[in-house]
């Protein structure tokens, strides 16, 4: 019985694979290559009286030395250990897929083509004469699809003929090519005699010219010095692998020219892209999807909140019942006061986190996500910076910190900066989840009014902000364009959907718990007392504080919830919920709690509209947390420029409820 | 390909789309080169679903993946981006 070796070699996910399990079934090794981590993968299999061992080639781009798996692949290759090798190509993407083709060629080893994935091909409604391609090659080409397992006896005669031709392929178009690159044809003439084995000159002018390191070395050994520095100097100075791979596409395209029908194909844009992407309307389309999004995430959100309000429909008789049976006014107030009314708040706030990461959830999913980053990312750049900082923007939609960390990838330090400071404007998902519910309490109907203007607030804030911050921070040549390749359009995966959205709402609930009980607890006991309020610490503190509160707009309890909302927006809740809800301090100033029903009515008994609106613009645009603090100093490495942002976002936040306050005193 | 690295330096973004519309060729030519270039070194792949950690200190994470302030499965539908290389 006769034997043979043959060796698989393809790109990744060429169906590789997919060919080694079919041919060797069990009788299969795995193991490493000699000295690398790199899996090597061998077996075998009988075919007509033949035995052949198969390797199967490490999946690789090309056949240079820029991953320990190419230099693998063609060392091996180049060794002769294989009789013939069998290069694997994707049908339903030949202009990509045949490089590894075009990289092999000027090889020494025969080897034949398999055109897979025919069946993909076929859907596309390509038509490939395999036929045509083997004339202009040399050698043997069959179309294939390696899950078809009637399919192999084809395959099986190809390679039998592979091995008995030992078929090199004809390179004579491609190196003409070649030719017209600076250097070629004198650095091959240095190479025509006394080249490595396995290597064609040929070959190995191209990947000199490639600039591969590998094959440098390998010269230095077998050449003289004065050949190896004429070499250098011709190779020197040119973008030898940009022309190289013009040279190889050149090459497919004219392989391929008669022989595939629908090879290109006109570039076009779906309808809703060409909305997105349009000059003028593109921005408009996009600021659209956004207020349209945020709108409809109230439709989810408004079970929950029915929830929130069956829960705070039982503190009225929790509270009767505690009484009549004589618990203690402090105990009565940490139950009702403190863990009821803060209940009440976190549910409402967790239908809005639900409501928002649904439908940004599924607006990522069906691809809109992805044109909206584009766009924003052409906005942004006008701004001096770079094209990826939309992505800590788009994340910070979410959460600030995630926003700061995200700038990681910026390795501009100015860029990083301002863009952290840009990601602090954008209201993250803590403030996404307590401004709908405080614009629904105070302005009903009126709601989505507000969240537009936050929205609009936001971009002026980035465009001030950036115009501010980027003097001496970005230059206008740090600024590169990006290349986006836009997702299609899909159906979304409704599970995957749902468990994310509420994974993503029960972590919020068990963090956002937490912050809010620990608050309200701590405002709740600095406002209780048993005796006059007046001789509570916070309340004296509270009044002092007032008049210079009451300018942004702020009475002195909006004020501290202010400050809460700087350690995390969750604890302007806690602070709302401690002293609007708890009555012990509005009881004894306004009477409000005796006469109110509900919270909702407390509420709008104790604060007035323009300052509801200060407030929600105060909260909003305020510092956004303090370990998104903690994470801005952490990228940023500069205590100057962390305190100078953070000092920027209070101080402009308050001069943004002083406005809101003034416009909303002239409105309501 | 100097044409399309051309394009890249202007400050703009483009889709792929819409760099085969201004070279006059296909999204799968644009595509092939931008493969090519990125295997040299030339330009690289931004990631769009890198998970940061902040070790636990976000309040609602632990461990490697930072749950908190990246949620899982994040920008999982968001294309791919590339970025010259300087």
């Amino acid at each position: 019985m006769s034997t043979a070796t043959i060796a698989l070699l393809g790109q990744p996910n060429s169906g590789k694979s997919t060919l080694f399990n079919a041919l060797t079934g069990l009788r299969q090794h795995v193991g490493n290559w000699p000295g690398k981590t790199v899996e090597k993968k061998e077996g075998t299999f009988t075919y007509g009286g033949t035995t052949y061992s198969v390797a199967d080639l490490p999946g690789s781009y090309s056949m240079s030395a820029n991953s320990d798996e190419e230099v693998i692949t063609r060392d091996f290759i180049a060794s002769g250990k294989a009789d013939v090798v069998c290069i694997l190509a994707d049908s339903s993407q030949l202009e990509r897929s045949l490089f590894m083709l075009a990289d092999y060629a000027g090889l020494n080893a025969p080897c034949f083509l398999v055109l897979n994935m025919e069946d993909v091909a076929k859907e596309q409604g390509k038509k490939i004469d395999a036929k045509a391609i083997e004339k202009k090659l040399g050698i043997p080409v069959m179309m294939f699809s390696a899950t078809d397992t009637k399919a192999y006896d084809k395959f099986y005669s190809t390679l039998e003929r592979a091995i008995k031709e030992k078929p090199q392929i004809n390179t004579s178009s491609l190196e003409k090519g070649y030719e017209k690159l600076n250097g070629y044809c004198e650095i091959k003439s240095q190479l025509d005699s006394n080249t490595p084995s396995g290597y064609t000159p040929m070959w190995l002018t191209a990947k000199v010219l490639e600039n591969d390191k590998v094959v440098s070395a390998k010269l230095k050994n077998t050449l003289p010095d004065n050949k190896v520095k004429l070499i250098e100097n011709l190779s020197n100075g040119n973008d030898g692998a940009i022309a190289l791979g013009e040279c190889k596409f050149a090459w497919i395209d004219e392989i391929l020219n008669g022989a595939v029908s629908k090879t290109k194909t006109k570039a076009k844009l779906g309808k809703l892209d060409r909305i997105y992407t349009h000059r003028i309307w593109g921005k408009p389309s996009v600021v659209l999807t956004v207020v349209l999004g945020l709108l409809a995430s109230f439709i989810p959100a408004l079970p929950i909140m029915g929830i929130g309000m069956g829960i705070n429909a039982l503190n009225a008789p929790i509270r009767e019942a505690m009484t009549s049976a004589g618990s203690p006014a402090f105990l009565t107030g940490i139950v009702c006061d403190v863990v009821i009314a803060s209940l009440y708040f976190i549910i409402n706030m967790l239908g809005f986190v639900f409501g928002v990461t649904l439908v940004f959830g599924l607006l990522e999913e069906v691809g809109v996500m992805a044109r909206i980053s584009y766009v924003f990312d052409n906005t942004m750049g006008k701004l001096g910076l770079q094209g990826k900082s939309v992505m800590p923007f788009l994340v910070s939609f979410g959460c600030t910190m995630g926003g700061a960390a995200g700038a990681r990838v910026i390795d501009n330090w100015g860029q990083k900066v301002l863009t952290i400071a840009l990601a602090w404007a954008v209201p993250c998902g803590a403030a996404w989840s307590i401004v709908p519910m405080l614009s629904t309490v105070f302005f009903g109907a009126g709601a989505p009014l507000i969240i537009t203007a936050i929205l609009i607030v936001m971009i002026l804030h980035m465009w001030i902000t950036a115009k501010i911050f980027s003097r001496g921070l970005v230059k206008e040549e740090d600024r590169y364009g990006m290349i986006m390749e836009l997702p299609p359009y899909h159906k979304p995966k409704w599970g995957a959907l749902f468990r994310y959205v509420l994974g993503r709402t029960k972590d919020t609930f068990f963090r956002v718990t937490k912050v809010v009980l620990i608050v309200c607890g701590i405002f709740w006991l600095l406002s209780f007392s048993s005796g006059s309020i007046e001789d509570s610490a916070l309340y004296k503190f509270g009044v002092a504080i007032e008049p210079v509160t009451k300018i942004f707009g702020l009475t002195w309890p909006l004020f501290l919830a202010f400050i809460a909302s700087s350690i995390g927006k969750e604890g302007a809740i806690g602070v709302i919920s401690a002293l609007f809800t708890g009555g012990s301090i509005f009881a004894a100033t306004t009477g409000a709690a005796e006469k109110a029903a509900n919270i909702n009515e407390i509420l709008l008994a104790n604060v007035t509209r323009p300052e509801a609106l200060a407030f929600i613009f105060a909260i909003t645009f305020n510092m956004p947390c303090l370990v998104a603090l903690a994470a801005t100093y952490q990228e940023i490495h500069s205590v100057k420029w962390t305190a100078k942002i953070a000092a920027y976002y209070t101080l402009t936040a308050l001069v943004l409820a002083f406005a809101a306050y003034r416009i909303g005193l002239v409105i309501f | 390909m100097n044409e399309l690295l051309g394009l890249l330096n202007d400050g703009n973004s483009r889709t792929i789309e819409q760099l085969a519309a201004e070279l006059h060729t296909s999204p799968e030519d644009i595509s092939r080169q931008l493969e090519y270039l990125e295997n040299i070194g030339m330009i690289r792949k931004v990631s769009t679903t890198e998970k940061k950690s902040c070790g636990g200190k976000c309040g609602g994470c632990s461990g490697a993946e930072c749950r908190g302030c990246m949620p899982k499965n994040a920008s999982a539908n968001m294309g791919k981006v590339w970025e010259v290389v300087r």
